[in-house]
């Protein structure tokens, strides 16, 4: 326990960064997200496969790969920034894949009925995606999403491959100089642990607010 | 192009290894990068050498040496991918050191990421680790060390026209890449407390980081540094090493006999030539001139 | 439900969605072209870089990389699935000092990042004796992490399994265990094994950890041969590469059997 006491500061400005980095990327991967799905279900077929080609290009890479490539890649072709920002939007795109695909499959679970009188009144597709369809689909999938917010939590933990010291890469490196790896890496386990914690309650006190009884 | 250049520079240093190497030691005609000639004044120990119920003869037994090493140290302890071979300083003692037991160069490498390695000898994973094995008397207290075998240091590089660092101490309010794990890190929050320490997980990452401008300088053991700024003109080393880090052979705790075998055949190494051999193989490609003195065995605390 | 929302586009429409295809297209291959040439004009596009990769030796390598890759994962699945079935039947338990543990196991675990787990196991437990061969040390992580999550997967197909069937199995006079194994559980795993599938590649991409492990997988390969020869973006460019053809056709065979379930369930 001292340990963690003693190197407080520098845990808790792991923990911050944490929190930048999941705040930040989650925000990014929700409009990309939105943005995905449209796609997805767009009228135009060159669209559609647009989406796929990035769902399927961003769900099968490792995103260990797809930070390392990023950071050293991207400076070769005239586009640098820092770590931190670097990390943030190859985050939020690699998220902004799954996010697009769970909205998808609640756009999916929306009965056709609803779409055939959004149409049926006039409605032109991006107002029935924006008034009738996605709120709908929403609510179904804040459990979901509500995943995909931890494990973007989880995830922010690789960023450390690219040179940010978020809580992990600074538990380790307070770890490189204690050498008392359980108390260290037991308590910043217990950080992210609240970190879901709070989350999971937010989707569950969402989804009941949200919850339409029929 | 650049490519070529350090290719021709690297082919201009071997013919002049070769040539030195011939004239110095007629004895020894072809003295050629090549690994069956690096060990060929290696010694083989005696079979009295190798005691009854001792660690030596149980990897005798297994015709087989265990060495814990890296696979991703270019000069030191690097795996070929063309060949599957190991390459470098510490590949190729490790080698020698299978020869005089075995009769015959046969190791089986097991990776071992750096943290791991006391726990590795302990529970009998290897018989010994040649891994850039810094001796401390921290460590000593869980491994046994033989030797030193090899002394060197952390030095600093940087982006070649870079001006303002010329000592650790001027690290200080930068930013400064290390790789992670390494003793880099450490050494740099001691001298240069106000150093922003910015870490990735190897050396072609860290060179790469340094030429985009992510951090102006770049810690990091010397030999691996000769080597990045021969293979890539635009980096420069501006110190000399500013630690002294004698490196050792680990071997498992207590085991006192094994230790003597081991400082005994080292010994034989050097008077041999043979250590000077090895170096000339790795550490000599990139480095100018005849092989150091190789430091005295036992000479440090901790060994 | 996507295509109710539209008309199939009329002429004019037609001719719209054309012209800002081209332009579209226009735009993109412009920016294409313009990183490419920022790429080659500082040397990332030299033959000399990029010629080790025409060679076998190096793929060789890297596909022997991709087989280590194959075995962590598989073993990995394997065992996170056996953990993960048990964990989903103890979730369903009727029992409360069952249920218990195993609730809080899924729910503690989905909440820390393997890195950290990872780092568990290089870091921690040697202190304390428990030095796992590399290829364990990537393994056993992952398991943990991933059996939470399957468990969550087969939880979910338990759970859609209408209760009459359950209900009929207890009827006829099986006892819990043999109705949930010879009725719930072989319609349950038919309906998740998208899920399972699309998991498994997330546990493919999880390996690329064996990076900070130095358990030879397809990334540390790479590494190695970073250290090799230099050549830093070529060669993750390359691994990635191989990422995305293995796991694209892992994620095809996903959705085929997940079109032959849907046909199945009409049927």
């Amino acid at each position: 326990m001292g340990v963690l006491l003693e190197h407080l500061p520098e845990l808790w400005q792991g923990l911050i960064v944490t929190f930048q980095l999941t705040a930040a990327s989650f925000a990014g991967a929700a409009v990309l997200g939105v943005l995905v799905c449209a796609l997805r279900v767009s009228p135009v077929r060159v669209l559609r496969a647009l989406g796929t080609a990035y769902v399927e290009t961003l769900q099968n890479l490792p995103l260990l790969v797809l930070l390392v490539l990023a950071f050293f890649g991207l400076p070769e072709i005239g586009i640098k920034a820092e770590p931190l920002v670097t990390a943030i939007v190859v985050i939020a795109a690699y998220e902004a894949a799954y996010i697009g695909e769970a909205l998808r499959s609640g756009v999916n679970s929306v009965g056709k009925g609803q779409g055939e009188a959004a149409r049926a009144i006039g409605l032109t597709f991006a107002q029935s995606l924006r008034h009738v369809v996605l709120p709908q689909a929403l609510r179904t999938v804040v459990q979901p999403i509500g995943n995909i917010f931890i494990a973007t939590t989880m995830n922010t933990a690789l960023a450390a491959a690219v040179g940010v010291v978020d809580l992990t890469a600074s538990a380790q490196r307070v770890n490189l100089v204690e050498a008392q790896p359980i108390p260290i890496f037991v308590g910043a386990g217990v950080a992210y642990g609240l970190i879901a914690a709070v989350a999971g309650f937010v989707t569950g006190r969402l989804e009941r607010r949200l919850v339409i009884l029929r | 192009m650049k490519r070529l250049v350090a290719v021709a520079a690297f082919s201009v240093s071997l013919l002049a290894l070769t040539s030195c190497g011939e004239s110095s030691s007629p004895a020894v005609p072809g003295v050629s990068p090549q690994k069956s000639d690096v060990l060929a004044k290696a010694p083989v120990a005696t079979a009295a050498e190798i005691l009854p119920g001792s660690t030596m003869e149980k990897i005798k037994q297994r015709g087989e040496l265990l060495v814990g090493g890296s696979l991703d140290a270019p000069l030191l302890s690097q795996q070929n991918p063309a060949t599957g071979e190991m390459e470098g300083f510490d590949a190729d003692m490790g080698k020698a050191l299978a020869k005089y037991i075995l009769g015959e160069p046969k190791v089986k490498i097991v990776n071992s990421a750096s943290e791991t390695r006391e726990a590795l000898l302990a529970n009998g994973t290897v018989d010994v680790v040649f891994q850039t094995y810094t001796i401390t008397e921290e460590r000593a207290k869980q491994v046994s060390f033989a030797g030193p075998y090899y002394t060197s240091g952390l030095t600093i590089a940087v982006k070649k026209g870079t001006t303002g660092i010329a000592k650790p101490e001027d690290l200080n309010g930068k930013k400064v890449l290390a790789g992670a794990n390494t003793p880099a890190i450490p050494a740099i929050k001691k001298l240069a407390p106000q150093a922003e320490i910015i870490t990735f997980g190897s050396d072609p990452e860290c060179i790469q980081a340094l030429k985009q401008d992510r951090g102006v300088a770049y810690v990091q053991d010397e030999t691996i540094l000769i080597a990045d700024a021969k293979k890539d003109p635009s980096i420069e080393i501006v110190t000399k090493p500013f630690t002294t880090d004698p490196y050792g052979i680990g071997l498992k705790h207590g085991d006192e006999q094994f230790k003597k075998f081991v400082n005994d055949w080292l010994k034989k190494m050097q008077d041999a030539g043979a250590w000077q051999e090895v170096w000339k193989n790795s550490i000599g490609t990139v480095v100018a001139g005849e092989a150091p003195q190789p430091p005295q065995i036992g000479s440090v605390p901790g060994s | 439900m996507s295509t109710v929302l539209f008309d199939e586009p009329g002429p004019r429409a037609r001719r719209r969605i054309r012209v800002a295809t081209v332009l579209g297209t226009l735009a993109a291959v412009a920016l294409v072209v313009l990183a490419v040439r920022q790429f080659a004009a500082n040397g990332q596009l030299d033959a000399a870089r990029w010629q080790p990769y025409a060679t076998w030796p190096m793929w060789r390598y890297l596909l022997d990389g991709l087989w280590s890759t194959f075995l962590a994962a598989v073993v990995a699945a394997a065992l996170s699935m056996a953990f993960g079935l048990v964990l989903a039947l103890g979730r369903v338990s009727p029992r409360p000092w069952v249920r218990g543990p195993a609730a809080a196991y899924v729910e503690v675990v989905r909440t820390i990042p393997a890195l950290l787990l990872v780092y568990v196991v290089l870091f921690a437990l040697p202190r304390y004796g428990l030095d796992l061969p590399l290829f364990w040390k990537l393994v056993v992580p992952l398991t943990v992490s991933n059996a939470a999550a399957y468990a969550e997967i087969f939880r979910a197909g338990i759970n859609s399994v209408e209760r009459g069937q359950t209900e009929a199995g207890l009827a006829v006079g099986l006892t819990r265990l043999q109705t949930m194994r010879l009725i719930v559980l072989p319609q349950a795993a038919r309906r998740v094994l998208p899920s399972i599938v699309s998991q498994s590649v997330g546990l493919l991409k999880d390996t690329s950890l064996g990076f900070v492990v130095s358990y030879g997988e397809l990334l540390y390969s790479g590494k190695v041969l970073a250290a090799y020869n230099g050549l830093l973006i070529q060669t993750y460019l390359v691994v990635a590469l191989i990422y995305l053809v293995v796991n694209a056709s892992l994620s095809k065979l996903a959705r085929m059997l997940e079109a032959r379930q849907r046909r199945n369930a009409h049927a």
